[in-house]
């Protein structure tokens, strides 16, 4: 098990008992808990089975799992992205197993980006999406709660495709991230739907830590980590905090909810301001225009914040416990970040 | 030969599956599907991890003959852009396996890229439960055979796992979607 997943499957146990402790007292915990806890043992697998095969099953099981659980979509709807997320993936394996030409490990490249876009549900393979869905069964809690492990695992098998095709999958990787970078920022600012909104903040995070992991140098592995971090310990426990019913919704100016967006849009001093700096360290270091390219993708993050941090309202009692200790918990990774990149050996 | 036999009754069964809706047709294509696979499996990697693999889509077919809608339905009405993915999807992984890629084990690669190509389709194409687990079996089913690629000996574990996935696949209950 790479130290990097370790420290994710922490991530995911210590979310969802915030989920469990702080959650809205309308949200259901029994579901919260057997959902969660199938996907915390589905996380677990997927990153402590020894081969990638094992992997591609785990995720085909989840999936499956996941589809068959009751949802405002039908099951076929919600089965196509994880199948073709493993077919994807296998056919990307099985070139990358086969011998021949050099450019069959370009196409085995491709499988295992494309398989990792749509396994997580990012452009260009959204997954089904209803904002009146259960928190537990809806795109975003798939998104924050497997998909880091299933591109940690990704982005470890990179041994998979020659050192060629490693540079293909490198930018491959940053080109399909610069694209959900730009979706993400620009829908969550404008999209009508907040809960749509908090869907695609998530998604531009995701653009963030797929340009990491394809930098190929240790400065864009440090970053996709934090940004993975503030994925998992910042925006999803922000997003479980907020009221869930679109009727409770409502949109307040508090200083609390000006805090709220700026953990949200990885201003100084929270864990994604790290995760930036050490984003546009890496970049600037293998090519500089890409820096450029991020730092105006990064703008984009500042009005989709604001307006995901108004609509917290303003929490009271648990849930401002709740809110107070992820903000706590991200000043403290932003501030100090040496001892998590060093448990995962970066 | 013997392989590429078997490799060509995996395209078969996917084939079927396919170009199939009524259980019978579909409980026929897993069996061909995964006799197929299973025998590619046996002649590289051994007894019990095509046995294991065997015995996943036996209780797979099983359930498929009791479950899903009756008789054969082969070929319904509008079936033509099916058919010509099977054939060309047949095609396009003969050439790739047996002529772009190169040393042993095309039957293999033949065999789990029509498996994972067909299946990947027909899940996308379909609304009906029973196919779409029927496809999910058999996707399990070969993935499995990709460990027998691989340089090192993996173990019996991804062949056990997925005829676990085969196996347990077709029992799930899934619940109507809840449009309240």
């Amino acid at each position: 098990m790479l130290p990097e997943s370790a420290e994710l499957v922490l991530f995911a146990a210590f979310v969802l008992a915030f989920a469990f402790v702080f959650a809205p007292a309308a949200a259901p915990r029994r579901s919260l808990l057997l959902r969660g806890g199938a996907g915390l043992a589905g996380t677990i697998t997927i990153v402590a089975v020894p081969t990638f095969e094992l992997v591609l099953l785990t995720l085909l099981t989840l999936g499956v799992l996941n589809a068959a659980a009751d949802g405002k979509q039908p099951f076929a709807l919600r089965l196509r992205a994880p199948v073709l997320a493993v077919a994807v993936f296998a056919l990307g394996l099985v070139l990358a197993r086969a011998a021949g030409p050099e450019v069959l490990d370009r196409f085995a490249a491709v499988g295992l980006v494309a398989g990792l876009a749509a396994g997580i549900g990012l452009l260009p393979y959204l997954h089904p999406f209803d904002p009146d869905d259960a928190v537990t069964g809806s795109p975003i809690a798939w998104m924050a709660f497997i998909g880091p492990a299933l591109a940690v695992v990704v982005a470890g098998t990179r041994g998979l495709v020659p050192a060629e095709a490693g540079g293909v999958l490198g930018a491959m990787l940053i080109g399909v991230g610069l694209l959900n970078v730009a979706w993400g920022g620009v829908a969550a600012w404008l999209t009508e739907s907040t809960v749509a909104a908090w869907r695609y903040s998530f998604m531009a995070d995701w653009g963030l830590a797929l340009c990491g992991f394809g930098l190929m140098v240790v400065d864009g592995r440090r970053a996709a980590l934090l940004v993975l971090f503030s994925i998992v310990l910042c925006r999803l426990p922000l997003y479980l905090a907020s009221p869930q019913s679109l009727r409770a919704r409502t949109v307040t100016e508090r200083p609390v909810n000006l805090v709220v967006a700026a953990a949200l849009a990885g201003s100084a001093p929270f864990a994604g301001f790290a995760a930036r700096v050490l984003l546009l360290r890496g970049a600037t270091q293998l090519f500089w225009p890409l820096g450029l390219v991020l730092a105006l993708g990064m703008l984009l993050w500042l009005p989709g914040s604001l307006r995901l941090g108004r609509s917290l309202g303003v929490p009271r009692g648990r849930q401002a416990l709740g809110v107070a200790l992820v903000l706590a918990l991200n000043v403290a990774v932003g501030l100090y970040p040496l001892p998590l990149l060093e448990a995962a050996r970066l | 030969m013997f392989e590429a036999g078997a490799a060509f009754v995996a395209w078969l069964g996917m084939s079927l599956i396919v170009l199939a809706d009524g259980r019978r047709s579909l409980a026929l294509g897993a069996a061909l599907a995964t006799a197929g696979v299973a025998l590619v499996v046996f002649q590289g990697a051994g007894l019990i991890d095509a046995g294991a693999l065997a015995l996943g889509g036996a209780v797979m077919v099983v359930r498929r003959i009791t479950d899903g809608p009756g008789g054969w339905q082969l070929m319904p009405p509008g079936s033509t852009p099916r058919l010509v993915l099977c054939i060309a999807a047949g095609l396009l992984a003969l050439w790739i396996a047996f002529s772009v890629t190169t040393g042993a084990g095309a039957a293999l690669r033949f065999a789990v890229m029509t498996v994972v190509g067909l299946g990947g389709a027909r899940v996308l194409s379909s609304d009906e439960r029973s196919v779409l687990l029927t496809s999910v079996g058999l996707l399990a089913l070969a993935i499995a055979a990709i460990a027998g690629m691989g340089d090192a000996w993996q173990g019996p574990w991804p062949y056990v796992a997925a005829a676990l996935v085969a196996a347990g696949a077709g029992w799930l209950p899934v619940r109507a979607p809840n449009a309240a």
